[in-house]
């Protein structure tokens, strides 16, 4: 059974007076352990696709799941419970809150989880180590720069220990050489870690990484491609 | 996880500053408003239950007409009769000191003119108890050089304030002419006159402050009022002191019903009636004190409700954000709400602790330099329910002020609080 499921999905959303048809009968798989790049054009419907894969949003039609679990049939509450324990976000725009420390950031979604202080603090340090920022860890966002911010985005996305990581356009907001470093970094991760990776990208050098290339166009998939 | 919320919250109060201040500052004025006025009305009720028990203490009631306490009676006290020896007989009671007051036609001496000075005076009888054993009635009055109080001794003697004194041309050691009921009258000597220019002091005298037009009374001996009216029922008000071991409401209670029994139209009260008055009287008046700190109330919280909105859609980013990592709809409400809270509860304690402290102050100011009469005082009192049920108020006040913006806030689709920029 693949990891994510996606079977003729359609995606619809309104913008003002107009329908937006973003999906439009999109089948796809993702097994576990893969490292997937979605690529294509704005308005192929790649951020739509990355909503409904990280389980933040519902299909119009068509069915998705995630090891097994049918996001139809899942409450709201449900879907955000599933999706704060397999499902590690990394935007391109870093997304951290920027009244919290780089440790406090990266224990938020435990919190929410309810690990206890202790555990919560260890594992953060942990993580933020395992990012190359052992020695930031009360550093508030501002106070780092573009690239230990995405450290800290992929610390935090791993703090639930989730299936899934799923990083949109992680690099769009870094230069080359910084893009360079933490597309190894989430290679590495993902790699040692045993996660799956989807990546929403652009950027051809993000797209290396992948054991797969699939390029969407008008809410389809148009090309897959497997990397050697 | 509630206490990581009240963490997280209490990061984003500290983040946002200046913005927490003015909200904070907001709720503290109309906080600071309530605790203000609510201390100050309970100032001015210690202030009115400690002169009443000082009059009273535990041991003493007053036989009034039933009128006057009824509040059927609006001018002032009222002559009543009753049978003196009835109430001295009442199980319980020690002393009975009473007071009359009557209308006389009083003559003094001549003006520089040569003219007989005269005129209708009220002329009030002070029985000996009332001068040995109440003097908290009578107050520590001052009088002017030479001059003395009644004793029981006294038959022909007055007492006199300094205006009377003047009007009638009268001087320490003369004598006028009191002309009571028929051909009653006597000539009384000037004993004592009230020295003007302490007037506060000489105002603080109960009996004195008994009768509408005060200044113009002339006191003499409770005998001379039988002399001059021989009926002797006309009390303005008698005072009774209990014997020890009594309780002063079971002997008011059954003076009262031996007085009735006879036809006196009486009532009997003690301390814990008066006090019952106070207390309703300051109930009205906390009323009217609580709808205007409520006004302010509501501005502080007007105030936070604008500065949770601001703050919802300035963090409608992270709001998607900590949707995204797994925070349920109502964990995002539960932040906003103690943050608002927070800020209420902030404002709350300091405008708690300044109000308190500037009614302090104000207390001291007014025991200090508002010469209130002697031995009364305007008593601080910082009630721990008012200070515990403001705090949680102001806790509340913030956090329902939150409610809608926080609302709005949790219930924010995540793709679309992600999208916001």
């Amino acid at each position: 059974m693949p990891l994510l499921d996606l079977k003729g999905i359609v995606k619809d959303y309104e913008l003002g007076k107009t329908v937006v048809h973003a999906v439009r009968g999109l089948d796809l798989n993702i097994d576990r352990g893969e490292i997937v790049a979605i690529m294509g054009p704005s308005g192929s419907g790649k951020s739509t696709l990355m909503h409904l894969l990280g389980a933040l949003d519902t299909p119009s039609a068509g069915t998705a799941s995630l090891e097994g679990h049918n996001l139809h049939e899942l409450s709201e509450n449900e879907l955000v419970t599933l999706r704060g324990k397999k499902v590690g976000f990394v935007f391109q725009t870093f997304n951290l809150i920027q009244s919290l420390t780089a440790q406090k950031n990266v224990e938020l979604p435990m919190i929410f989880q309810g690990v206890r202080k202790s555990a919560r603090a260890e594992r953060a340090r942990a993580l933020l180590e395992k990012v190359g920022l052992g020695e930031r860890m009360k550093h508030r966002p501002n106070e780092l720069s573009g690239g230990e911010r995405q450290r800290v985005a992929i610390a935090r996305a791993l703090a639930n220990d989730p299936e899934i990581l799923l990083a949109d356009e992680p690099t769009g907001n870094l230069d080359s050489e910084t893009g360079a470093t933490i597309l190894e970094l989430l290679k590495k991760l993902s790699i040692d870690e045993g996660k799956t990776m989807i990546l929403i990208t652009h950027d051809p050098d993000a797209a290396a990484i992948a054991h797969r290339i699939v390029r969407l166009r008008d809410g389809r998939v148009v090309q897959e491609v497997r990397n050697a | 996880m509630l206490r990581e919320f009240f963490r997280l919250a209490g990061q984003n109060v500290l983040h946002r500053k200046l913005r927490s201040i003015l909200a904070v500052l907001g709720v503290l004025i109309g906080i600071m408003a309530v605790v203000i006025l609510i201390s100050f009305g309970l100032s001015l009720k210690g202030l009115m239950t400690g002169e009443v028990a000082k009059v009273f203490g535990v041991d003493t009631f007053m036989v009034m007409d039933q009128d006057v306490m009824s509040g059927k009676h609006s001018g002032g006290m009222k002559e009543f009769g009753l049978n003196l020896e009835t109430l001295k007989g009442v199980d319980g009671v020690k002393t009975v000191a009473a007071v009359r007051q009557r209308t006389a036609f009083v003559e003094g001496g001549t003006n520089g003119e040569g003219n007989v000075q005269q005129g209708f005076m009220p002329v009030m009888g002070l029985s000996p108890e009332l001068l040995t054993d109440f003097a908290a009635f009578t107050g520590d009055l001052v009088f002017e050089e030479g001059g003395r109080q009644i004793t029981g001794t006294d038959v022909d003697a007055a007492v006199l304030r300094r205006e009377l004194a003047d009007r009638l041309g009268a001087k320490l050691g003369d004598t006028i002419l009191i002309a009571g009921e028929k051909s009653n009258e006597i000539t009384a000597t000037v004993i004592g006159i009230l020295a003007a220019s302490d007037e506060k002091q000489a105002e603080q005298g109960f009996a004195s402050s008994m009768s509408s037009s005060s200044s113009d009374t002339i006191y003499v001996p409770y005998a001379t009022m039988d002399l001059l009216w021989p009926e002797g029922n006309d009390f303005l008000v008698t005072v009774v002191r209990i014997l020890p071991g009594y309780d002063v409401d079971d002997v008011a209670d059954r003076a009262e019903v031996a007085l009735k029994a006879e036809g006196s139209r009486v009532s009997a009260i003690t301390s814990s009636d008066i006090t019952s008055v106070i207390d309703q009287m300051m109930s009205y008046i906390n009323i009217f004190l609580a709808g205007l700190a409520g006004i302010s109330l509501l501005v502080g919280g007007v105030g936070v409700m604008n500065t949770m909105f601001t703050s919802v859609l300035e963090r409608t980013k992270d709001i998607g954000v900590m949707k995204a990592v797994g925070a349920k709809n109502r964990h995002v409400l539960a932040i906003f709400l103690i943050e608002s809270g927070l800020i209420g509860f902030l404002g709350g304690l300091i405008g708690t602790a300044l109000g308190l402290g500037i009614t302090a102050a104000a207390c001291w100011g007014i025991n200090t330099f508002a010469g209130l009469p002697a031995g009364a005082s305007f008593p601080f009192v910082a009630s721990p329910t008012l200070i515990l049920a403001t705090l949680f108020g102001a806790f509340a006040l913030g956090a329902v002020s939150g409610l809608w913006p926080a609302r709005r806030g949790a219930r924010m689709p995540v793709v679309d609080a992600l999208r916001y920029e």
